[in-house]
């Protein structure tokens, strides 16, 4: 029977999510693996597994369980060893790495931003901004709509426009909250977002991060700004690629 | 996870909530090469949901009326007067004559997408997961009802 492996934690965790429905249908139950100073949080790895939301959400449900109880690295998805023995040979072989991990992710947590533009809001914006727009726009209606082409270059304006638009406020973003976090990561791409970003967030500060992401979402009234967390920190169980920002220190 | 009063997740109702973080368990977290994964042949999730603005003929008209409709005199406030907008400006661009990577990204629909909306009406009680947020969310709406479409 192979293992499913949903993350790695400290051995003295005090919270262990034994027990837990775990992947498949019906859920495995979850269970530990002990090794040294480490422990896996595992299950036996249902037959035939593959990406589904019930699966996906046991996923993310057992290691939001472990992450309440104590630090915990986050296996991709469908982490499948061969066995045991395995879990426990790879807990053992690279032990001390997994322990620097947990260590500089102690009492952290993820946050996840995405933010879109209110389309309406952002026309707005736009036409303000831009003159040129504006008169076009006025010029097109008090010709009934405007012809062809007429449509056509309002329309390549104000799509430039809001692609600057775009690339603005996911800078700007990214630097108001920047501060507020102990580390950043660009989120996946090709999402469909003009931001899509996680921060590392101290479980201590994180009601000031919260509070920087209404003052954004006050600043810019035409951006649609989804927050999620805390999660266990994906984004963040390998050193290297995040960079450190300022720690924080006050609000903002 | 009860630290943080003011925890913030899911969108209007539906599967948004996990959907959003979906990637993250999909496309992050640690990955150990003894370990083997399961296969994600067919997981397009990450490219579904196209919600920016593609440069195309298409979008440009679109983007030209939505302008001709607008109120100008009003201020740049959030107002129930073109609730369909971004839906139609968004479908039109994926499915016409897109430029670039997103093109035709919307018809791409993996799996595990049409698993969650499917479970998504069967187990209403996992909805309570997710909070409400206070506003609107016009292009999730108008997104997800496109995928009902197909």
């Amino acid at each position: 029977m192979s293992t499913y492996v949903y993350g790695i934690t400290a051995g003295s965790h005090p919270a262990l999510p034994d027990g837990m429905g775990g992947v498949g249908d019906p859920a495995q139950e979850v269970r530990v693996i002990k090794e040294g100073d480490l422990a896996a949080v595992v299950s036996d790895a249902p037959e035939g597994l593959r990406p589904k939301r019930r699966d996906l959400l046991a996923h993310q449900n057992v290691l939001a369980e472990t992450g309440a109880g104590g630090p915990v690295l986050p296996m991709r998805f469908g982490s499948v060893s061969p066995d045991d023995a395995a879990v426990a040979g790879v807990l053992a072989e690279r032990g001390d790495h997994f322990k620097e991990r947990l260590r500089a992710l102690a009492g952290k947590v993820e946050y996840n931003v995405k933010a879109t533009h209110d389309e309406e809001a952002v026309l707005h914006r736009v036409m303000s901004e831009n003159p040129e727009v504006r008169a076009l726009t006025e010029a097109n209606r008090a010709a009934g709509g405007g012809g062809y082409d007429d449509r056509l270059r309002l329309g390549e304006m104000v799509v430039a426009a809001v692609k600057n638009r775009e690339a603005e406020d996911a800078a700007e973003i990214q630097q108001a909250l920047e501060p507020a976090a102990a580390a950043v990561s660009a989120g996946p791409e090709s999402t469909g977002w003009l931001a899509n970003l996680s921060f590392l967030v101290d479980r201590e500060s994180a009601e000031t991060f919260i509070a920087t992401v209404e003052e954004v979402r006050k600043g810019h009234p035409h951006l649609d700004l989804r927050v999620h967390g805390p999660l266990p920190p994906y984004s963040f169980v390998e050193p290297g690629p995040s960079e450190p920002a300022e720690p924080a220190e006050t609000d903002n | 996870m009860t630290v943080v009063p003011a925890q913030q997740t899911g969108g209007g109702g539906g599967s948004s909530g996990l959907y959003d973080v979906l990637e993250l368990v999909l496309d992050r977290g640690l990955v150990i090469d003894a370990f083997i994964r399961v296969s994600l042949v067919g997981i397009e999730i990450l490219k579904i949901d196209v919600r920016v603005v593609i440069a195309s003929v298409d979008t440009y008209l679109r983007f030209a009326e939505a302008c001709n409709r607008l109120d100008l005199e009003a201020g740049p406030k959030r107002s129930p007067g073109l609730p369909d907008l971004v839906g139609d400006i968004t479908e039109s661009g994926a499915r016409g004559k897109s430029k670039g990577a997103l093109s035709g990204a919307a018809e791409t629909i993996s799996d595990a997408f049409k698993q969650s909306r499917e479970q998504s009406r069967e187990e209403p009680r996992e909805e309570s997961r997710s909070e409400s947020r206070p506003r609107a969310r016009k292009s999730t709406t108008a997104s997800r009802r496109k995928e009902e479409q197909e």
